[in-house]
């Protein structure tokens, strides 16, 4: 039995448990991932040489896996002895980075004590299936059973939180902030904390305890339930989620207690992006991919990671890839309409909006796709519009409150775009681009000292972003407040970010020169001229350079710097040619005017 | 008739309690139903109402018995005029406080769709049930716990109190609170679902604005919460929050930062809407000195209400005639928050743009706050040069239009006239009072020049004038006084009344409970001692801050005119009358001012002792009380001669002051100066010379020209002790001519002494001379002088007659005697125990030429103590440990 072999028996057999207690989401990824594990082909040559092509296709595969797999052709039976030595509980499968897995066992299910209990379970699963959770609920009242014992809890949960949403819906309106809390918490804590005790408690129910802690806000303990219920059930990737939006910062994840098995690593990989180490994301995702080779999800969470680190035209063919192979997808379509968005891809957009409204229109992706499409065409209104009907749907989805704070900036309405950007901070204090915003609409309020602290906020949540220095920067430069050795410094941060607007340089050099420091100035326009002259653009910016460069080489003697920028300038129309000529002109002058000089200059 | 009142008094006190219920602001609860009993059981002799009120919630256990309790409810309100009344029933004016109040409920249940009456209904069973157990305990009536589910009240108990004459049945008011918690809850959402759904802010805010009676009560105020209690009306929350930022500014100590910050959260959670918690949570921040929270707070605060809610509406003008709001405000927030965290670039740079804003916005009345607040700054912080740090003069429109830059003081003097005159217009009366007082502390110290640089010179003396000051100071408190005449009064209705008559109702119910409450020092104001008999004070407390601190300023400009019974009157009556008012800072400043008076006049040991008093009184880490406990322990260090002493506490001095140049100056000056006279004391002349100078420089670049005399007097000292008479002399006429400029009388005086001593140190010639000088000063001296200067003036007379040839001692011995036994008293209380030694020499060597051999005997001991006191300074180390 090969590891994906292994993989394979460990997915059905969760998504199977996993179903079975109504747990749908995650019974769904659980079999994606099933279907998406590589075929294994039976011969074991071919095995070797896939495993071989495997380790090809993703560079970063471990070193290990391969001679291992020259070594030993039948690479599966060398698997077996892994296998059989992982039965005494130790290493299992090939650790893709040098790691060994710790191979947790399939919990079995719990038998029924009576047919009558599987009866029980069979009605309460339906009416769960249709939605009635109280009736579930009641019907399973008195049930001992592990199973239904969580499906009992599990519904009145889900009761719970329906009665929350409408009693939200009643009390505030669906975007009002509100206070509704779920009433059945208290008595299903104090059920679970009792279970917990007294040692009989099994994953799922400490997954169900987790959630419940986390709406109470006991976030600490929480974090604690949900490594257990992991630790002893690793595929359920609901309750990898949740850990995951309680790790806010690297500090807890580290001192996260896990066990070493491979859902781990899709764990850390979407902590990372989550964190925006986008990097180790990418690292641990391709690794990801050597198994599950043709996994939309991992496909799908590389693209974004692309598309944070703002590489577009590589995540755009991922998700057109995916889009090719799964024609009704909606998850993480938003990203790919923010890439196309940020790409002003107008039809590919429509056809992209088109698509998901067929698909399901009141999916908040989908609203969200549509309102990048109309944002896209200036029709901001409109844009607004499918916004809230997104945040409708979801009212923690962050970006979402994000472009609905710059759609509003664009209609002008700053209460109501900075009431989006808070809204978003609420949600994730270190979403650096509502901070962003908010100083953007402090900026449009001509008020830029004030803006500036949200700038700062922002910059300090994505040090590297040129983007932001620029605009604290621009904020220093204005008009009012006249700083400009701190512009200065925000420029030249900017710059060393790999600004690719080619902002900063611009403006470090004009500042320069307004400040008086000529040798800067004409380090930096030369710098910027370079820029522009490697990535083929024309335009004023360039022209005013040469010219700063050819004065400033002039008033330096270095007449041969000079002339060549003055020649160059000759091949713009405009009055800057008229300046360079007489430029020319002069420079003919001083240089007869001081032969010695020149010989000087020559010799040397 | 359900029940009956033994007597009219009853029936008014009822009244009164249920109006307070709906005014009181103690917390942002109602109160449980528990409390509720427990304060009608105070009132007296209605047990039978609350035995109705309990009896009857039986009746509303489904959504129908609401709708009949409001129906009922409505006929406990008078019809409108014309119509009929039925004879013994006295009905409720629709138009009294509680009638506008019943009617709100009214309104608010009908425009309730059928789940918000389900939450009603559940609420009420909550709000009873909360207390079912501990009700059995504070009632020995015999209701069966059964009942205590269903004890919701019932209209029949208010229908029939509709005999309350002028109050009227108001006891639904109770009930008809708790109907209304959720209500608006849904008319709020249904109102937003009527807005255009883009923006919601914008309506919002509107409809906020327009606030007439009845729309902001029902907008947002009432809410509920199954598990956090039941949130009072809006207007009563925002009591609250008023309160509780006064409490904080008097006292931020007593309040501790996280636990109060939990309260104004589980606030903010009940009531998002509510954005001034933020607010409280910044002030919460700033007095516990967390600069980085309180400026994150500032910026949520003014994002979330969008500078909607406005900081001024709580001032007593009134508030349609102008409307602070939007972000010049938050501006304004920032320019003082830097200001108070000691950034005065950052402020002034907050402060230039708010003042844009403001203009850009037309919002004058912000305008003058914010010129005020770079006034305060200005004066505050020292800045030599005002080029750079405002981007431009014009952004403040601070030149004459003659294009002569103008210094620091002069565009203090511009804004602050421009504030003035612009507070006048707007009828900004606090404004006004703290602009006069702002000019009054400017004309204090500073010389007026002409602006004009050029032109027709017409003659000034360039002095300061105290008459103008005089002036600036009436004008404050005169403002003040119309508070009165204006019939602003009624603004200031803050619920405080009602607020202390139920919280002396309880104490009153349970007179155990009174014992427990920990008498905070700050907080015994008159409701406590008067019970609730008393009546609020009718200023606002703002006002009162404001007529307090003309008086500190007068303490203050008659301690640099040197009048000291002046300086202990005015501070006597801010500390009497003004204490209620006043912050706990500011209550220590006139303490402190008390007690420096003391320690002059008295001494150290009653000095120490009422230090003591006052350490009691304001907690250790007020830094008005630390900086005079440091004070105090280095002028008596100096004068015993422990040096030592003295040059630690001088170094404890200058690390209390930040290390941002521009900030702290007065401290900083304050600690050369003693660093420089303990210098002296150690005969370091060269080196005191240099510290003294050296401040001299920091003084003039900062235009500090009052603490310019002090400076210049101490170097004349230096060069008299160090024997450069010549020297000293110019350096005393400098100071001299400060003392005259700035009309500090007491300080020329002492320059005076030092001059005439400078004279007598030229030799004997001079000695008519030095006389002159001295009896020129003397009345002044013996006026107002302190032990110190009346010594020194005594031993000097003394000694000029000494020198003077013509003068024979055994003539008339008594001209010396006299002056130098006096001045040896003196300084044995001072315990200075060098010119005591001085003076006691005198006196042995006079003795001994009149041959009078066991007073010379007893002088010589006391010379001898004194010595050998200076000697050995830790011999007497009785002093109380200074643990700073």
């Amino acid at each position: 039995m090969s590891s994906k072999e292994s993989y394979r028996v460990e997915l059905r057999s969760a998504a199977r448990q996993l179903s079975d207690r109504c747990l749908y989401s995650a019974a769904k990824w659980a079999a994606e991932l099933l279907i998406d594990i590589e075929p294994d082909v039976h011969a074991p040559a071919s095995s070797a040489s896939s495993s071989a092509a495997s380790a090809r296709a993703t560079p970063s595969t471990s070193s290990a896996a391969r001679p291992l797999s020259h070594l030993h052709p039948d690479a599966s039976a060398y698997r077996r002895r892994l296998r059989s030595a992982a039965a005494s509980g130790d290493i299992a499968a090939t650790p893709p980075a040098g790691v060994s897995y710790i191979s947790t066992p399939v919990p079995d299910d719990d038998g029924f004590n009576s047919d009558g209990g599987n009866d029980r379970y069979l009605l309460a699963k339906s009416y769960f299936d249709c939605r009635e959770y109280r009736r579930a609920a009641h019907t399973l009242r008195g049930q001992t059973g592990k199973k239904t014992g969580f499906l009992r809890c599990y519904a009145l949960y889900l009761a719970g939180e329906k009665r929350k949403e409408e009693e939200m819906i009643e009390l505030d309106g669906s975007l009002g902030k509100s206070d509704v809390v779920n009433s059945e918490l208290i008595s299903l804590e104090r059920e679970l904390s009792s279970l917990r005790r007294i040692g009989s408690i099994d994953s799922f129910d400490l997954y169900l305890y987790g959630l419940i802690l986390k709406d109470k806000g006991c976030e600490s303990l929480a974090v604690t339930v949900f490594v257990e219920s992991v630790n002893s059930f690793p595929w359920n990737w609901s309750a990898w989620s949740e850990l995951q939006s309680l790790c806010t910062n690297t500090d807890t994840l580290t001192k996260l207690n896990l066990k070493n098995h491979w859902m781990k690593d899709f764990f850390l990989a979407s902590t990372y992006q989550e964190l925006k180490m986008h990097e180790e994301a990418l690292k641990r995702y391709e690794c990801l991919l050597g198994v599950f080779r043709s996994s939309d999800y991992i496909q799908s969470q590389i693209a974004t990671a692309l598309y944070s680190l703002r590489e577009l035209d590589e995540a755009e063919v991922i998700f057109e890839d995916l889009l090719r192979n799964d024609p009704y997808r909606v998850e993480s379509m938003d990203i790919y309409s923010n890439l196309l968005y940020a790409k002003e891809c107008f039809s590919a957009l429509s056809f992209l909006a088109h698509r998901v409204f067929l698909t399901d229109k009141y999916r908040p992706e989908s609203c969200c796709i549509i309102a990048n499409y109309y944002s896209l065409k200036g029709q901001h209104e409109k844009s607004v519009l499918y916004f809230r009907r997104a945040l409708k749907l979801n009212r923690k989805y962050l970006s979402a409150w994000t472009l609905m704070g710059h759609e509003y900036v664009e209609m002008k309405n700053t209460p109501a775009a900075i009431d989006a950007y808070r809204r978003a901070i609420e949600i994730n204090p270190r979403d650096y681009r509502a901070w962003y915003g908010l100083g953007q609409t402090y900026e449009v309020m001509n008020m830029p000292f004030y803006a500036l602290y949200y700038f700062r906020k922002s910059s300090c949540l994505q040090p590297n972003d040129s983007r932001l220095w620029v605009a604290m920067a621009q904020c220093y430069e204005s008009a009012p407040l006249q700083m400009l050795e701190e512009a200065i410094k925000c420029y030249t941060r900017a710059a060393n970010s790999n600004d690719s607007e080619g902002i900063a340089l611009h403006q470090l050099a004009k500042l320069h020169g307004v400040l008086g420091h000529s040798e800067q100035a004409a380090f930096f326009y030369k710098k910027d001229l370079e820029r522009m002259e490697a990535e083929g653009r024309q335009g004023p910016n360039m022209v005013e350079a040469m010219l700063y460069l050819a004065r400033y080489y002039k008033s330096e003697k270095k007449f041969e710097e000079a002339e060549f920028y003055c020649t160059r300038l000759l091949d713009y129309t405009g009055p800057e040619r008229e300046t360079a000529k007489s430029l020319l002109r002069g420079l003919r002058i001083a240089q007869t005017a001081f032969p010695s000089m020149d010989i000087g200059h020559f010799g040397s | 008739m359900p029940f009956a009142f033994q007597s009219i008094s009853h029936h008014h006190c009822l009244g009164l309690f249920l109006f307070s219920l709906t005014r009181s602001c103690e917390s942002f609860l109602d109160p449980s139903l528990e409390e509720l009993l427990n304060q009608l059981k105070a009132l007296g002799g209605l047990a039978m109402l609350s035995e109705h009120l309990i009896s009857n919630l039986l009746v509303l256990s489904s959504p129908d018995d609401l709708f009949n309790f409001f129906d009922k409810l409505r006929g406990v309100l008078a019809a409108p005029e014309g119509s009929s009344m039925e004879e013994e029933q006295t009905l409720l004016d629709p138009n009294s406080h509680l009638g506008i109040f019943i009617r709100c409920c009214i309104l608010t249940f009908n425009m309730l769709p059928f789940e918000g009456v389900c939450h009603l209904l559940t609420n009420l069973v909550a709000y009873c049930n909360s207390n079912d157990s501990t009700y059995e305990m504070a009632e020995d009536d015999d209701f069966n716990g059964s009942e205590f589910h269903e004890l919701l009240e019932d209209p029949e108990v208010y229908c029939e109190a509709a005999e309350f004459e002028e109050y009227g049945l108001e006891n639904d008011a109770q009930a008809a609170e708790n109907l209304t918690h959720i209500p608006s809850k849904f008319l709020s959402s249904f109102l937003e679902d009527n807005q255009a759904s883009d923006d919601p802010r914008i309506k919002h805010g509107d409809g906020g604005s327009q606030s007439g009676g009845l729309i902001p009560l029902l907008n947002n105020n009432f809410r509920t919460d199954d598990n956090l209690g039941v949130l009072r009306s809006r207007w009563q929350i925002e009591g609250y929050l008023n309160m509780q930022a006064d409490l904080l500014e008097k006292d931020a100590i007593s309040f501790p930062l996280y636990s109060f910050s939990a309260t104004l959260r589980q606030l903010q959670k009940l009531a998002p809407e509510l954005h001034r918690a933020r607010y409280l949570q910044y002030l919460n921040a700033l007095y516990h000195n967390d600069y980085l929270s309180a400026l994150d707070e500032l910026h949520c605060y003014f994002d979330y209400s969008a500078g909607m809610e406005g900081l001024f509406s709580r001032s007593p003008s009134p508030s349609s005639e102008f409307e602070v709001g939007r972000f010049e405000t938050a501006l304004l927030c920032l320019g003082t928050l830097q200001c108070h965290f000691g950034h005065p670039k950052k402020a002034l740079e907050a402060l230039t743009e708010a003042v844009r804003i403001a203009q850009q916005n037309n919002d004058d009345s912000c305008l003058a706050y914010t010129l005020a607040a770079i006034c305060k700054l200005l004066s505050e912080i020292g800045i030599s040069n005002m080029t750079g740090i405002i981007g431009s003069p014009y952004s403040l429109g601070t030149t004459t239009g003659l294009g002569t830059p103008l210094s620091t003081q002069q565009q203090l003097l511009v804004l602050l006239k421009r504030s003035l005159e612009r507070a006048d217009h707007l009828k900004l009366t606090n404004l006004l009072a703290f602009n006069h007082l702002a000019l009054a502390k400017f004309d204090l110290k500073h010389v007026k020049k002409p602006l004009l640089s050029f032109g027709p010179k017409a003659s000034m003396k360039l002095r300061t004038c105290p008459t103008s000051v005089c002036r600036e100071l009436r004008l404050s408190s005169h403002v003040l006084s119309e508070f009165g005449a204006d019939g602003l009064l009624q603004l200031n209705d803050t619920g405080a009344f009602s607020t202390s008559w139920l919280k002396n109702l309880s104490a009153v119910g349970n007179p155990w409970l009174k014992k427990l409450q920990k008498p905070r020092s700050l907080s015994v104001n008159d409701y406590d001692t008067f019970q609730f008999y008393a009546q609020p004070n009718p200023m606002p407390g703002s006002v009162l801050q404001l007529a307090g601190a003309s008086y500190l300023l007068r303490a203050t400009s008659w301690e640099h005119y040197g009048s000291a019974p002046l300086v202990r009157m005015n501070a006597l009556v801010y500390a009497t009358c003004f204490a209620d008012a006043a912050s706990s800072s500011e209550l220590s400043l006139a303490y402190v001012k008390l007690i420096q008076h003391l320690s002059v006049f008295k001494g150290y040991t009653e000095a120490f002792n009422a230090l003591k008093l006052a350490e009691d009184k304001f907690s250790v880490s007020s830094t008005h009380i630390r900086l005079l406990k440091l004070q105090l322990l280095h002028e008596r260090a100096l004068h015993r001669g422990n040096l030592q002493e003295a040059q630690q506490v001088c170094d404890q001095f200058g690390v209390l002051a930040s290390s941002v140049t521009g900030v702290h100056m007065e401290l900083k000056t304050e600690a050369s100066l003693r660093h420089a006279r303990t210098l002296l004391a150690a005969n370091q002349f060269s080196q005191a010379a240099a510290v003294a100078s050296n401040l001299f420089c920091t003084c003039y670049k900062f235009n500090m020209q009052v603490e310019n005399a002090t400076v210049l007097l101490l170097l004349a000292e230096i060069h008299k002790k160090s024997g450069d008479a010549v020297l000293g002399l110019s350096y005393v006429l400098a100071s001299l001519s400060f003392c005259k400029t700035f009309n500090l009388d007491l300080l020329e005086a002492s320059a005076t002494v030092t001059l005439a001593e400078l004279w007598l140190s030229l030799g004997s010639s001079h000695a008519k001379k030095a006389s002159s000088l001295i009896y020129q000063a003397l009345p002044m001296i013996l006026g107002h002088g302190g032990l110190e200067l009346r010594a020194r003036a005594n031993i000097a007379v003394a000694k000029c007659l000494l020198a003077d040839p013509s003068y024979l001692v055994s003539e008339d011995p008594d001209a010396v005697l006299d002056p130098l036994s006096q001045a040896s008293e003196e300084l044995q209380i001072l315990e200075y125990h060098e010119m005591a030694a001085e003076a006691f020499y005198l006196m042995a060597i006079i003795f001994n030429s009149l041959g009078r051999l066991d007073e010379r005997e007893n002088s010589a001991a006391s010379f001898k103590k004194h010595v050998i006191a200076l000697e050995n300074p830790q011999d007497e180390d009785n002093l109380p440990t200074h643990g700073v």
